[in-house]
């Protein structure tokens, strides 16, 4: 059970403080109501390019980590579909240097051509680094389009295309700041060794005076229902053919949500799960395989993946996947593998909820969903689902027209 | 009201820092066990470390194999029954054989100790090794080999392994396709007989640790004799390789990696905690000299540290980063330029305070939770160490001045002694 207080200030800044003594540390995490989905089609990758930007210094700080190293602080940031996230971890003493250097890039940013140049560039190795120089880095790149047609999801969080970034101009940057970083579209948590009172009265002072500003409307347009399978195939020169499925679900604060969350558990959680067990161990198909949901807030994926052994004919190996799924409508052994999965994921929870950082992310992201008491629900929210739930679900969602799919096959000569 | 001034509020010096100490005993047959009390909730870390790692194997991937066979069947499980009962149980199973130790560590709530004690005792003692389940392991290790030797990053450590230890020594040799089919289940079965016995064996436990929980383990492993297995001494000598630079030509690559380094003193060596923060100034954490110049200022890559690693015969240095084809040359320049700075230049004082500081930041982080202080431990225990050790390091972090660091420069980073290995396209 995770206790937290809640308060609000005029300037519609949310906060939220869970108080934990067994630590000498604090944990700020500031979660700004922004990410790729947000973007211009025209100008994609500009969220994730903001999170560079945000340590290049602000309004009366130039340089964000300096000083916060000097206070025996680390920080880091991640941007997604949905969000970008901002959080840091300090010796309690000094958690002050925390609320002075957050509340003042929340302020305003320093807008210096010069750190625009470098983070360009820095963020092209980035795109270089993750999508172009591993084998099948891309995929995920022409997935996304395959499977979104209109939302924005259809871009990844780095961007449609890197020109988007190499074009972003300063006066874009300032637009995009003030369109959605504001107090009014943020969440803050601080969990760790500090109590109520101080976390209150620093956010007061620090916070408090940024002006609440006019946020951008979110106003997206609805992802139209798939009526059709959709098929791509990439050929190039990778070790081994590779495999990939998704299918469209619901959102994240949709009554399914933990249906199939417990649904690709039973496929893939673990060295037991089915799609392991019966086409790694058994048949010997793939080499790996794995099966996840996205936490997307608007409607988001089921996605498959796996690489193929050799020889393996892929049209084997994708009717091998089907079959394993199909096996969930069966009902056979299903009782005693939810169980497994439940168990797994009651862990999995409370490992996760002990690390302060976690707690602090897990309460903003909750507390955007709506509620941050889903941080203490999940475990019965999971428990909750039943036999009849998974099978509902499956016939639901598993099927053809809602199915895009990537053979992503080797060119390589196979010795 | 007045307006608020935006400047630093007041910094307070780093509190004096507590480790918890382990308390120990020995099993019966005589295998030492740590316990450390640590975290909030009734879970357990519990970890079973031999000396059974690469050092020891006399073929290549003989100690990674041996170590990911020990759940693939045991004399009273499956492999498919062992995994599922572990899963059903909550818990969680890492495996793993570095350059010096292997073992098993599981996470798992306190409820469910004594399953998961009986299924360590499976997998450590009584694993069969069968024949079916190497034989798909190694194709299936053979097909992530092949994609894994795609990555530049791979490439490059693996090389720069062979180049500063040697290709005849454990430490240094690389895998080839070859190395995948020499594996069988007598081989696996004598390694294991030979490394994985209680005599090469120490526990650690931390979390909510309980009454019970002494009397548990002597109960699952307190009764397990070693074999008397007659072990040769390992001849292998450390020697570098005599050529300083290598490159590795792989066509196609947008980026290049690069690897820059060589061996240098471990752990037990006095000047170790000096290398440590000598090695956070050039390159260990976001605001260092070679994140600052070379992302930060030049934007050449998304990201490079260096980092200092103890091994039981010595230890490494290695500076890492992928650069764009185009700058590698200049990224190299950099890090030479950044060394011979840090050699001849004396640190400012602001500068020097903010390494100090991150650092025992950093130190908090290492002893915070179950999960930290259980590796923390294991990582001065393995050298012969105590928490002395760390406490060492605190003072040094406190005390260290710039003529030290500057001398330290000198006799550690000597630029014509560091192998360079690069990856990419010519």
């Amino acid at each position: 059970m995770i206790d937290y207080k809640k308060f609000s200030l005029d300037n519609g800044l949310r906060v939220m403080v869970h108080e934990d003594t067994s630590t000498p540390l604090v944990a700020m995490n500031v979660l700004y109501d922004v990410g790729s989905r947000d973007e211009d089609p025209e100008i994609t990758g500009l969220a994730h390019l903001f999170e560079h930007l945000m340590f290049g210094g602000s309004k009366n700080i130039p340089d964000y980590d300096t000083p916060l190293q000097l206070v025996g602080g680390e920080n880091n940031a991640f941007t997604n579909n949905d969000i970008t996230n901002y959080y840091l971890t300090i010796p309690s003493q000094n958690i002050e240097t925390g609320f002075w250097l957050e509340s003042d890039r929340m302020l305003e940013l320093d807008f210096s051509q010069k750190n625009l140049d470098t983070q360009k560039n820095v963020v092209t190795e980035e795109f270089n680094q993750r999508y172009l120089n591993q084998p099948y880095g891309d995929a995920m790149l022409k997935l996304r389009p395959l499977a979104y047609k209109i939302h924005p999801y259809r871009w990844p969080t780095i961007g449609m295309d890197i020109a988007h970034i190499e074009n972003t101009e300063l006066k874009q940057i300032k637009k995009f700041f003030f369109a959605h970083y504001a107090p009014n579209n943020a969440i803050l948590t601080l969990s760790g060794n500090i109590n109520y009172d101080l976390a209150f009265s620093l956010t007061q002072k620090w916070f408090g005076p940024i002006k609440k500003r006019k946020v951008q409307l979110r106003n997206l347009p609805v992802e139209p229902l798939q009526t059709e399978e959709r098929i791509l195939t990439i050929e190039k020169d990778v070790p081994s053919t590779a495999l990939f499925k998704v299918w469209h679900v619901g959102t994240r604060n949709s009554t399914d949500f933990f249906t199939l969350d417990l649904i690709t558990d039973l496929l893939a959680g673990g060295e037991s799960g089915r799609l392991h067990t019966k086409l790694v161990r058994e048949k010997k198909l793939f080499s790996e395989i794995n099966a996840y949901i996205s936490s997307d807030i608007d409607p988001g994926l089921i996605t498959v993946h796996g690489k193929l052994m050799k020889g393996v004919d892929i049209q084997h190996a994708e009717e091998a996947v089907n079959d394993v799924i199909a096996s969930l409508l069966n009902g056979d052994r299903i009782r005693d593998e939810m169980e497994k999965v439940k168990n797994k994921f009651e862990s999995s929870t409370v490992f996760s909820n002990t690390s302060i950082l976690n707690k602090a992310m897990n309460l903003s992201f909750c507390e955007l969903l709506g509620n941050p008491d889903l941080i203490n629900q999940e475990v019965d929210s999971y428990r909750k689902v039943t036999p009849e739930m998974v099978l509902e679900a499956t016939r639901r969602y598993f099927v053809p027209s809602n199915c895009s799919t990537i053979y992503y096959k080797s060119t390589r000569k196979e010795k | 009201m007045n307006t608020l001034q935006r400047i630093q509020p007041p910094v307070f010096p780093a509190e004096k820092i507590v480790i918890p100490e382990a308390k120990s005993f020995i099993l019966n047959n005589r295998v030492p066990v740590y316990l450390i009390e640590a975290g909030t909730e009734d879970i357990m870390r519990l970890e079973f470390t031999f000396k059974a790692g690469q050092v020891n194997e006399d073929l290549p991937l003989l100690a990674s194999t041996t170590n990911r066979m020990l759940s693939e069947g045991s004399q009273n499980y499956s492999s498919e029954e062992l995994n599922r009962v572990l899963d059903y149980h909550g818990a969680f199973l890492n495996m793993s054989a570095e350059k010096d130790r292997a073992g098993i560590v599981l996470f798992f709530l306190n409820k469910h100790i004594e399953k998961v004690l009986e299924l360590s005792r499976e997998i450590l003692f009584r694993p069969t090794f069968p024949e079916t389940e190497l034989n798909s392991l190694m194709k299936k290790r053979l097909r992530w080999f092949h994609v894994n030797r795609e990555k530049v990053q791979n490439l490059a450590i693996d090389q720069f392994f062979e180049s500063v230890f040697g290709k005849q020594h454990p430490y240094g040799h690389q895998v080839t396709e070859h190395d995948f089919t020499g594996m069988s289940q007598v081989l696996l079965e004598d390694f294991h007989d030979k490394y994985y016995t209680p005599d090469n064996m120490a526990i650690i436990v931390t979390g909510k640790i309980h009454e019970r929980t002494t009397s548990l383990l002597n109960e699952y492993f307190g009764e397990i004799s070693s074999k008397n297995m007659y072990i040769e001494d390992s001849e292998n000598v450390i020697k570098g390789e005599r050529k300083k630079k290598i490159h590795i030509n792989k066509a196609e690559t947008v980026q290049s990696a690069i690897r820059i380094g060589s061996s240098t003193i471990n752990k037990r060596h006095p000047d170790y905690p000096g290398l440590k923060i000598l090695d956070s100034v050039l390159g260990g954490y976001f605001g260092s000299r070679l994140m600052k110049n070379i992302r930060e200022e030049k934007g050449y890559t998304y990201g490079i540290g260096s980092s200092v690693f103890s091994l039981d015969l010595c230890g490494y240095k290695i500076i890492s980063t992928e650069v764009g084809q185009k700058n590698l040359q200049a990224a190299i320049d950099e890090i030479h330029k950044e060394i011979r700075l840090l050699q001849s230049v004396p640190l400012e004082k602001e500068e020097l305070a903010v390494v100090r500081n991150f650092m025992s930041g950093e130190m908090l982080r290492m002893f915070d939770g179950p999960f930290a202080l259980a590796e923390s431990f294991k990582s001065a225990w393995e050298f012969g160490l105590d928490n002395s050790y760390y406490y060492r390091l605190v003072e040094k972090i406190r005390t260290i001045e710039p003529d030290e660091i500057i001398e330290l420069a000198k006799t550690y980073y000597n630029i014509d002694e560091l192998y360079q290995v690069t990856v990419g396209a010519k």
